[in-house]
């Protein structure tokens, strides 16, 4: 919690490439990704995807394993329902659990499979984008976007007061866990309605400040970013495109390819 | 309930994109008219933007040792500003979440909002209102509100597991039905002790914001002053 995925985007060496490149890439991998019919599509882009993160990004190995691991408890429950009540072909696997008769199929298998290969890919893709690409960055894409204008300033403004908030959130945890505030279940419960009303009362006094400051300064409803120019080097370009065609062909091939 | 990345196949993610994205533009439209009214209110708005998201990344006690909660605090957001402004804010934080903590993902951010963006705020608000205007006790209702608004928010999302999932591979009623029985039944586990604490805490919160500090509550017409009188115990 105290580490957000945005400080290590802040510190990539990949920060400094053509934000719209990247963005093709980690759309590119998404969507592509999502309509593949079998995992060897999706293993091959998360494979790129965590490649590049690791070795051109410096993200260190281990803390990204870690991550990977985080969504793991959504994907195998997810996974483990649709691999044991899918599917009507043959029985792979059969018992009995509390004399409630479990099977699974071939062809849930491969489906539970697929869904397993085709989010680790999304997860990967996903990383790249966070673990490279600073949230400052993404604005400048965003007002290129033709989004509404108070749209785009409240992600903003909501960007900007999420680090101060988790410091204030974080310093009032330290401050009530020494005073023995989460020592027992009942303490924690009536600690965290505390905290998040202690939080919002603060928060909403910032608002006030907020917008006092920002009017004493000629606000007009619109906050001015400079966005840098950089232009997309010739070796970025070939090696995306090899990347792309390649996910592309393997996509095609492996069209009609079961693993089962 | 945080549907993870890639787990939607593809015709159910365009879907959720088609159903949230009118909800979406009649909150950014609803979110324009009271900013050109009220110009103050944006600044109000990030910070409770923020505010949600701070809520929703600390982890809640729990019972069950190794479950992983955390609150949504969308019920809080729905009650204070109304299910239109939280369906704005709860995308703004959803895919904040994405990109910051790895919760949800890009593709599926049209199912996870409409579960939890528009879905779990709109049933909270509802609750809300019929609870107020049967004159029951404020923290009773903001409970009642945040508890069914978490719950609302996971049958949602087993609804849209289940449509993309049916047992026996094609979309039949029946088979809808028994995926989304045992989706449901395994999400139960984590789901339904967890909103109870969110109630539980939310409730608290609201407690402890009437005792601090009610104008806020007065200002943004959650409550009336009389209320507030009446709750704090005191005679003006």
């Amino acid at each position: 919690m105290t580490n957000i995925l945005d400080d290590y985007a802040l510190m990539s060496p990949l920060r400094h490439i053509n934000n719209w490149l990247k963005l093709a890439i980690v759309f590119f991998g998404l969507l592509l990704g999502v309509s593949s019919t079998s995992p060897i599509t999706p293993f091959f882009i998360a494979f790129c995807m965590s490649f590049a993160t690791v070795a051109f990004g410096r993200t260190p190995l281990k803390f990204y394993l870690k991550l990977l691991l985080a969504p793991a408890g959504f994907a195998l429950t997810g996974v483990i329902v649709i691999a044991f009540f899918s599917g009507s072909g043959q029985e792979l696997l059969s018992f009995e659990l509390a004399s409630y008769p479990l099977a699974i199929r071939a062809d849930g298998l491969e489906l539970s499979l697929l869904v397993l290969s085709r989010s680790l890919s999304g997860m990967c893709c996903l990383y790249f984008l966070a673990l490279t690409t600073p949230m400052i960055e993404l604005f400048a894409v965003l007002k290129a976007s033709r989004l509404p204008e108070s749209f785009i300033e409240l992600s903003m403004l909501i960007y900007r007061y999420i680090f101060v908030f988790l410091e204030m959130a974080l310093s009032i945890k330290y401050a009530q866990t020494v005073r023995l505030g989460y020592s027992n279940f009942r303490r924690s419960l009536s600690s965290m309605g505390m905290l998040g009303s202690t939080l919002f009362i603060r928060s909403w006094e910032q608002g006030d400040k907020l917008f006092l400051a920002m009017n004493s300064r000629c606000y007009d409803g619109k906050m001015t970013l400079f966005e840098v120019k950089r232009s997309v080097r010739a070796a970025e370009m070939l090696l995306t495109s090899v990347y792309f065609l390649s996910a592309l062909a393997l996509f095609y091939f492996t069209k009609n390819i079961s693993i089962i | 309930m945080h549907i993870m990345e890639g787990f939607l196949p593809t015709p159910w993610w365009q879907v959720w994109f088609a159903v949230s994205i009118p909800v979406i533009l009649y909150g950014i439209y609803k979110m324009n008219r009271l900013v050109n009214e009220k110009r103050e209110i944006l600044p109000l708005l990030a910070v409770a933007g923020a505010f949600i998201f701070v809520l929703s990344s600390l982890k809640l006690p729990s019972i069950i040792t190794g479950s992983c909660s955390h609150p949504t605090g969308t019920g809080i957001a729905a009650i204070m500003f109304g299910p239109a402004i939280s369906a704005v804010l709860g995308i703004i934080v959803l895919v904040y979440q994405a990109l910051f903590l790895a919760h949800g993902g890009f593709i599926t951010l049209g199912a996870n909002v409409f579960s939890m963006g528009i879905v779990g705020p709109a049933f909270a608000y509802l609750i809300y209102k019929a609870g107020m205007k049967a004159k029951l006790n404020f923290y009773a209702v903001v409970f009642l509100a945040t508890a069914f608004g978490d719950w609302a928010t996971y049958v949602t999302t087993s609804v849209e597991l289940a449509l993309a999932y049916p047992a026996g591979d094609v979309l039949t009623f029946a088979g809808f039905m028994s995926s989304f029985g045992k989706f449901a039944a395994i999400f139960a586990w984590t789901q339904v002790p967890l909103a109870i604490m969110e109630g539980a805490v939310s409730a608290l919160l609201f407690k402890y914001v009437v005792n601090i500090k009610s104008d806020i509550l007065v200002e943004l017409k959650v409550l009336e002053d009389a209320v507030v009188r009446k709750l704090r115990g005191t005679s003006a």
